[in-house]
């Protein structure tokens, strides 16, 4: 009796010992601590101004005190129910965002102004920041975000960290920081200098505005043609090797080339492009579908690109060349985004790590 | 029997690289998700195919999600493929037509032959657009999701696109659990390394697209098919057409909730996948087409991963037979060094790659799961071989492939 008991305490013991590691997993299936599904959201639609609308919910029951400021003239102050603070300007009164003694010149309020604001040069607004009237900032001043009703103005040298949204122009004076979403329901205008990722809007441009009128180096093609958004209607054709168009050429399908791809100066393709390495674009070429490169892109000067543009590595695009049309917007993206002055896009232009505009000697 | 066995070993060894080699690129290398930002464009008219066979269940909150996705309305065309439903199925569809006129046009079909790809075939008839995408009933499409699938299509070389399945019913039991965290691994890992290294992400066949001309040069859907979707994977790469995944495009899925259920999905899934090998493999290994040597090689792994498991069971039985004959090259070294060297670090792969994907999506807590994954191999071995074994069967029993539609269990109208 006793060796069976000690045979069996022995078996007992063994399994125990491997069901040891095994714990974890009984307790987790027990307590079920992580059985949700994984957080797909079903309602993220992508839209740029995703985080301006949260914003706009959350500040407000801020519109209806800021329309008495605005009436009194006044100013007024106080707690959200979330702890943050805000300061309301029912008139262009910049005095009281700085507390006395703030050396640092940060200002921790989220401020909402009903009139037309023209800040101080240098300032740091840690919270957001709502204008229902035209935003002129300083220069060097650094804003978390910004939604406006009308315009936004940012004066030389200052930084966006998360987010902008205007009803209205945003221009952006030279050498700005712009990170994370800028977005206008109307114009962007980035001038050089500046640094920027996801800009979004009927029509952004780059540069002084004497740069913005479209020279008219790059006729447009087929214009009884009806452009090809997707491209292989026309059929495409697929090179093996690199491929250089010559100028001037007139191309009817889609290309995908293995190699690297040279579009020569003045050449037209009716249908979309995709390039397997480099891709060259001469200057007033045009492309009435979209541009690929699986590396690197170069879009020469004065080019006029109908469809998406993508390059999975770096693009430069040289001044006077536009993409997409006041009626058919499109996106260009790259990781890494060179533009100079006079480019004009009508859409997104999405650098996901870093965009340039640069001034070309 | 010592070489068969040392072959086995070589093949499982290819394998347990290829898990590591996928895992660590989607742990410290560079992510490809090249169309993803395309969020402004002039979007194309797109046919939206939605298969549906008794699915009475679920074919209303894919037809509601549909009409609720941010895409250009008059650009986007939903065709339900009721393939020859004895259930509320049409009923239920043709409310939807009524309800949203012009953007819902059904295909009913009473007959005919059996099988998504048939259904699918025979709906073509209703498809003109360039851009058709593929939901199966049970899916949940999000807002943003049909827009993310289109994008890749404004790339020429792009022939087909595939989503990422994210099943919806986790918590249900054991096996939902298991398959999240197999699906974790196989599209969070598997099919997003298959993206970044350039090699052949594989089409699912839901929350997917293909691009019309590029259907009608491979042929159209193959209806002999069990799986259609990779026999469509194959014959696009054949044909120099590439299928991208997009890893962010992500749509929720019911899982099986029954080990039966299970168990027939997986037979089908591997009957149609040693179907696309039998067709496909050594063409795409040795023939003249367009794919490149990386594409051939991990096409082929690919096609292949089903034949593992009855290969796996093989190298067991003659490790046994090695083993009692008293073979032991070395005096038992090499099979003491090989045994332990597996148990370390090959068997771990899979595991490892589940893992990484747990890590991948932020979960915490179903990693504890992992052990219990053995459950799950188990019965898939078993399974997979009983199909390879099966069809291997075939000519001689004279049994027909059939279509087994996966059974749902979602209890909400």
């Amino acid at each position: 009796m006793t060796a069976v008991l000690a045979t069996a305490g022995l078996f007992v013991l063994t399994g125990a010992t491997f069901l040891l590691p095994l714990i974890p997993a009984f307790v987790e299936f027990h307590f079920k601590r992580d059985a949700q599904a994984l957080n797909v959201i079903q309602q993220y639609a992508g839209d740029i101004r995703h985080f301006s609308f949260g914003f706009r919910s959350y500040a407000a029951d801020l519109l209806g005190p800021l329309k008495e400021c605005v009436a009194s003239a006044g100013t007024a102050s106080g707690t959200l129910p979330h702890g943050d603070r805000y300061l309301l300007l029912g008139r262009p009164d910049t005095a009281q965002l700085l507390s006395p003694g703030n050396s640092e010149k940060t200002c921790d309020l989220i401020i909402a102004a009903g009139t037309e604001l023209t800040l101080p040069d240098g300032i740091t607004f840690a919270k957001e920041m709502y204008a229902s009237r035209n935003l002129i900032g300083g220069e060097n001043c650094t804003y978390r975000a910004i939604l406006a009703d009308a315009g936004i103005r940012l004066r030389r040298a200052s930084k966006v960290i998360r987010w902008a949204h205007a009803a209205e122009d945003i221009h952006a004076e030279q050498d700005c920081d712009l990170y994370g979403r800028v977005s206008s329901d109307r114009k962007i205008t980035l001038e050089s200098g500046c640094f920027f990722q996801r800009l979004h809007a009927p029509h952004i441009s780059f540069g002084p505005a004497s740069l913005s009128a479209l020279p008219n180096a790059a006729p447009r093609v087929g214009a009884s043609a009806e452009p090809f958004s997707i491209s292989v209607a026309a059929g495409r054709r697929l090179v093996d090797e690199d491929l250089e168009i010559p100028a001037g050429e007139i191309v009817r399908s889609s290309i995908v080339t293995r190699g690297s791809l040279r579009i020569g100066a003045g050449a037209q393709i009716l249908g979309s492009v995709k390039s397997n390495h480099h891709m060259a674009i001469d200057s007033g070429a045009v492309i009435a579908g979209s541009l690929i490169s699986a590396t690197t892109m170069h879009i020469g000067a004065n080019c006029q690109i109908t469809g998406p543009v993508i390059a999975e590595q770096e693009m430069t695009i040289e001044s006077g060349s536009r993409f997409g049309t006041a009626e058919k917007s499109t996106t260009v993206s790259a990781p890494v985004i060179e533009v100079a002055e006079g480019v004009q896009a009508f859409g997104t232009i999405w650098a996901r790590y870093e965009g340039y505009v640069v001034t070309r000697k | 029997m010592i070489y068969c066995l040392f072959a086995i070993v070589a093949v499982i060894s290819l394998y347990t690289a290829r898990h590591y080699w996928f895992t660590l690129n989607r742990l410290f290398g560079f992510q490809r998700h090249p169309y993803i930002d395309t969020d402004t464009a002039d979007w194309p008219q797109v046919t939206i195919l939605v298969a549906a066979h008794n699915e009475e269940k679920v074919i209303s909150h894919i037809l509601a999600a549909l009409m609720g996705v941010n895409y250009p309305p008059e650009k986007m065309l939903v065709v339900p493929v009721n393939d020859r439903s004895t259930d509320r199925t049409r009923e239920i569809i043709d409310r939807f037509c009524e309800d949203h006129p012009g953007r819902i046009r059904p295909f009913h079909r009473s007959a005919g032959k059996g099988g998504k790809a048939a259904a699918l075939k025979d709906a073509m008839e209703l498809v003109d657009t360039e851009v058709i995408l593929i939901f199966d009933a049970d899916y949940i499409p999000g807002t943003g999701l049909i827009k993310q699938l289109v994008a890749p299509f404004f790339d020429p070389e792009v022939g087909g696109v595939m989503g990422r399945v994210v099943p919806l019913n986790v918590g249900t039991n054991l096996l939902t659990r298991l398959l999240d965290l197999e699906r974790s691994g196989g599209y969070q890992v598997d099919q997003q390394a298959r993206m970044n290294l350039r090699l052949v992400p594989q089409h699912g066949g839901t929350v997917a697209g293909v691009r019309l001309s590029a259907l009608r040069e491979i042929g159209g859907w193959n209806d002999n098919s069990l799986t259609e979707d990779t026999d469509l994977t194959y014959r696009l790469l054949l044909h120099g057409w590439k299928t991208v995944y997009q890893n962010r495009s992500e749509c929720y899925e019911e899982v099986p909730e029954t080990w039966h259920v299970r168990v027939k999905q997986i037979m089908r899934w591997a009957k149609g996948h040693n179907q696309a090998l039998a067709s496909y493999g050594l063409h795409l290994l040795f023939g003249r087409h367009r794919a490149t040597l990386r594409e051939r090689i991990d096409g082929f792994l690919l096609l292949g991963v089903y034949i593992m498991a009855p290969v796996t069971l093989l190298g067991w039985l003659l490790a046994l037979g090695v083993f009692y004959e008293g073979i032991a090259p070395l005096h038992g070294v090499i099979a003491l060094l090989s045994i332990t060297a597996y148990s370390a670090v090959g068997n771990f792969a899979a595991f490892f790659e589940i893992a990484a994907a747990a890590r991948l999506d932020y979960t915490r807590q179903r990693i504890c799961l992992l052990p219990f994954l053995i459950l799950g191999f188990g019965v898939s071995i078993f399974s997979v071989s009983r199909a390879f074994i099966s069809q291997l069967m075939a000519p001689l029993t004279g049994a027909q492939f059939h279509w087994d539609k996966t059974e749902r269990f979602r209890t909400t109208p």
